[in-house]
């Protein structure tokens, strides 16, 4: 059950993300950009797979004696943070090159920024 | 350098001197960083810096690959954790050698931006986001582990997002922001590989990956989904190298960015691509074991028992096309960098020939060769594509404008400037004796005896359209009237003295090619050497649940 609906949310923030990017205005774009970096993370958290915690993998979880929940492994979680940290700060740079770019060219429009050459 | 015993080496132990380079770096970003308030003892931290790096490199070099007892390969487990869990930082010939060719440049380009907008420094940190994108091309060259890869990969990005808006013009901001979206759509795709190679291996440490793959039965893994997820890490590195299809980022960047920052782009960073797409192909996967047949368009069908067959077919119609769009496209355009830049595509497109025939073919032999001929085809197109962007930014600091309607005679402004661009110039056509004549030889070498006549055909065509490029740069830029912007010129000794030092150098590759060829053959041996890699890294027991990443 987990498996489909994280599949299910997966497929919407790519879709939603690639909705973004392909709009004509700048931040729309950077929020796509960010929402497929987090659609990536997801992926990678899933793609390490949810399973029932064992003494092995959440030590702490599993000194308490009580029930163990299911855990996403520990190591593609650490890459999801590592992974997290770089999108957040990618975002805020592009953002404030958004408002550089509509500094020099006083608009937000992808159509009216000229062909990239 | 004397060949004393390791036990008596002046600098701790190989192990160490696998991230010397990497911490030399660190220090001189956090130290150049520090000293904002002061140009000068910031420029003395970097160069301090660039000459540490140096002696890092040369030493890495000497002891760990070209002394006579030599190991060959070394590794740093950083924090001491042992692979797989931990990160391990790996040198080998392979690393080495791209070490050195990015050595050689980012110092010329450091030196030469120590004499371009000082001023400017002072409010927007040139020098710390200098060293950061050294450290980012050093740790992608050194790390063994696939994720630390995709670190490193942000971090020599995030220098270069800086630079290409450098200026801060219309123009720039516009080229910042196409380059910054792309690539943040190229590293979420690269995540989505690492993360598919995780699911279906349990590991993302390259050795162990290689042991794993070479090994699937003893693992429980199913190797199959490898071959498109390495697909996805081919595409992501092959818009870091820039092959058509995706070349389009290319020369709006380079333009975008200063000449000196462009010289690194193009000679450094491209090359981090290259690297790993061999290092991925031939040491990580070289010994996977996974039926690929596909119907390519063009090519015809692909069948192989390794994803290198599909490697092999996929770079050899990118490379194919590189060479054609950049040839084409250099002819045709009206600046300096815009000149550069194309010819870079084209390039890569000639580095990646040898490479796309190493993957393709079975013979052992004719797979080692493809390798030397990449790697001394890289080397010369380092060398050569550097001193050019660095002469452009002599001729931008000279005369303001890099446009060619407004040059002309700068051969008789500044003879010393003139000779260096000429011997870049014959260098990227493949003179002799020049350091591009032997990359040029042993490409077309390897095309002949992988007994393809189609490439063959496709290498004369890029050449002939490289004489030709090259031709009428030389000619619209430094022969004929002088403009009224060369007139007034006068070229900064500095940094033509730096442009003449990288022409000596091409030179002195070209007619010292012995120990060149050498060093780049053992660097293809050690990229080949899948085994030697692994063991260096260290067994580790598999427990048997560890494979498959929780999907059973």
């Amino acid at each position: 059950m987990t498996t489909i609906v994280l599949a299910a949310v997966i497929g919407a923030l790519f879709a939603l993300g690639t909705f973004l990017i392909l709009r004509r205005d700048l931040i729309r774009v950077v929020w796509g950009l960010a929402i497929i970096s987090q659609a990536a993370n997801v992926y990678l958290l899933a793609m390490g797979g949810i399973a029932a915690g064992t003494a092995d993998s959440v030590p702490v979880l599993a000194g308490h004696g009580e029930h163990v929940p299911e855990t996403a492994d520990p190591l593609v979680q650490a890459l999801v943070l590592t992974a997290i940290v770089i999108g957040f700060g990618m975002t805020a740079f592009a953002l404030v090159l958004s408002y550089r770019v509509y500094e020099e060219h006083d608009t937000l429009d992808v159509s009216e920024l000229g062909d990239r050459e | 350098m004397t060949t004393a015993p390791l036990t008596a080496m002046p600098i701790g132990t190989e192990s160490q001197l696998v991230i010397a380079p990497m911490l030399i770096v660190l220090v001189a970003a956090v130290g150049s960083l520090l000293l904002g308030r002061r140009p000068r003892g910031r420029i003395g931290v970097s160069l301090a810096g660039g000459a540490a790096f140096a002696i890092a490199v040369a030493a890495i070099d000497w002891y760990i690959v070209l002394a006579p007892d030599a190991p060959g390969i070394a590794t740093y487990q950083v924090g001491d954790w042992p692979a797989p869990f931990g990160i391990t930082l790996v040198v080998d010939g392979l690393s080495a050698f791209m070490l050195t060719m990015v050595a050689i440049l980012g110092i010329a380009s450091l030196v030469f931006s120590t004499r371009v907008l000082p001023e400017l420094d002072r409010r927007s940190y040139y020098f710390p986001l200098f060293h950061f994108l050294a450290l980012g091309v050093t740790g992608a060259f050194l790390t063994g582990d696939l994720f630390n890869l995709f670190v490193w990969f942000e971090v020599m990005l995030m220098a270069s997002y800086i630079f290409v808006a450098y200026y801060g013009g219309p123009q720039h901001t516009r080229a910042a922001f196409w380059y910054v979206a792309l690539n943040l759509l190229a590293s979420a795709i690269f995540l989505l590989g690492v993360g598919g190679i995780y699911a279906t291996t349990g590991t993302l440490n390259m050795a162990e990956l290689a042991r794993r793959i070479a090994d699937p039965v003893a693992y429980g893994i199913d190797p199959g989904p490898i071959v498109g997820l390495l697909a996805m890490l081919l595409s992501v590195f092959a818009i870091k190298a820039g092959l058509v299809p995706f070349q389009f980022w290319i020369p709006t960047a380079y333009r975008s960015a200063p000449p000196q920052v462009a010289a690194l782009l193009a000679g450094a960073t491209k090359k981090v691509g290259i690297y790993a797409i061999i290092r991925l192909s031939f040491t990580v996967f070289g010994d996977a074991q996974i039926a690929v047949s596909l119907e390519v368009p063009g090519v015809g069908a692909v069948a192989g028992d390794s994803p290198l067959a599909f490697v092999g077919a996929a770079l050899s119609v990118m490379a194919a096309a590189s060479i054609l769009v950049g040839g084409i496209g250099a002819v045709g355009r009206d600046s300096l960098e815009g000149v550069l830049a194309y010819s870079s595509i084209g390039q890569v497109g000639f580095i990646a020939v040898p490479v796309a025939i190493a993957a393709t073919t079975a013979n052992p032999t004719l797979r080692h060769v493809g390798i030397v001929a990449a790697l001394v085809y890289a080397l010369n197109h380092t060398l050569a594509k550097g001193l050019l962007f660095l002469s452009v930014g002599a001729i931008r600091s000279a005369t303001g404008t890099s446009r060619l309607a407004d040059l002309g005679g700068l051969a008789g402004r500044s003879p010393p400037l003139a000779i260096a661009f000429f011997v870049g110039s014959l260098a990227l056509v493949g003179i002799p004796p020049l350091s591009g004549f032997f990359g040029k030889f042993l490409v077309f070498d390897v095309a002949a005896r992988a007994e393809a006549a189609s490439v063959l055909v496709l290498l004369l065509v890029g050449s002939l359209l490289t004489i030709a490029y090259v031709t009428r740069t030389w000619n619209l830029s430094f022969w004929g009237a002088r403009t009224d912007a060369v007139e007034g010129a006068t070229a900064d000794a500095v940094q033509v003295g730096v442009v003449v030092v990288l022409a000596a150098a091409i030179v002195a590759v070209g007619v010292g090619f012995e120990p060149v060829y050498e060093f780049a053959d053992a660097a293809a041996s050690a990229a080949l050497d899948s085994e030697g890699y692994r063991e260096a890294v260290g067994e580790y027991a598999p427990t048997g649940d560890q494979a498959g990443g929780g999907h059973e």
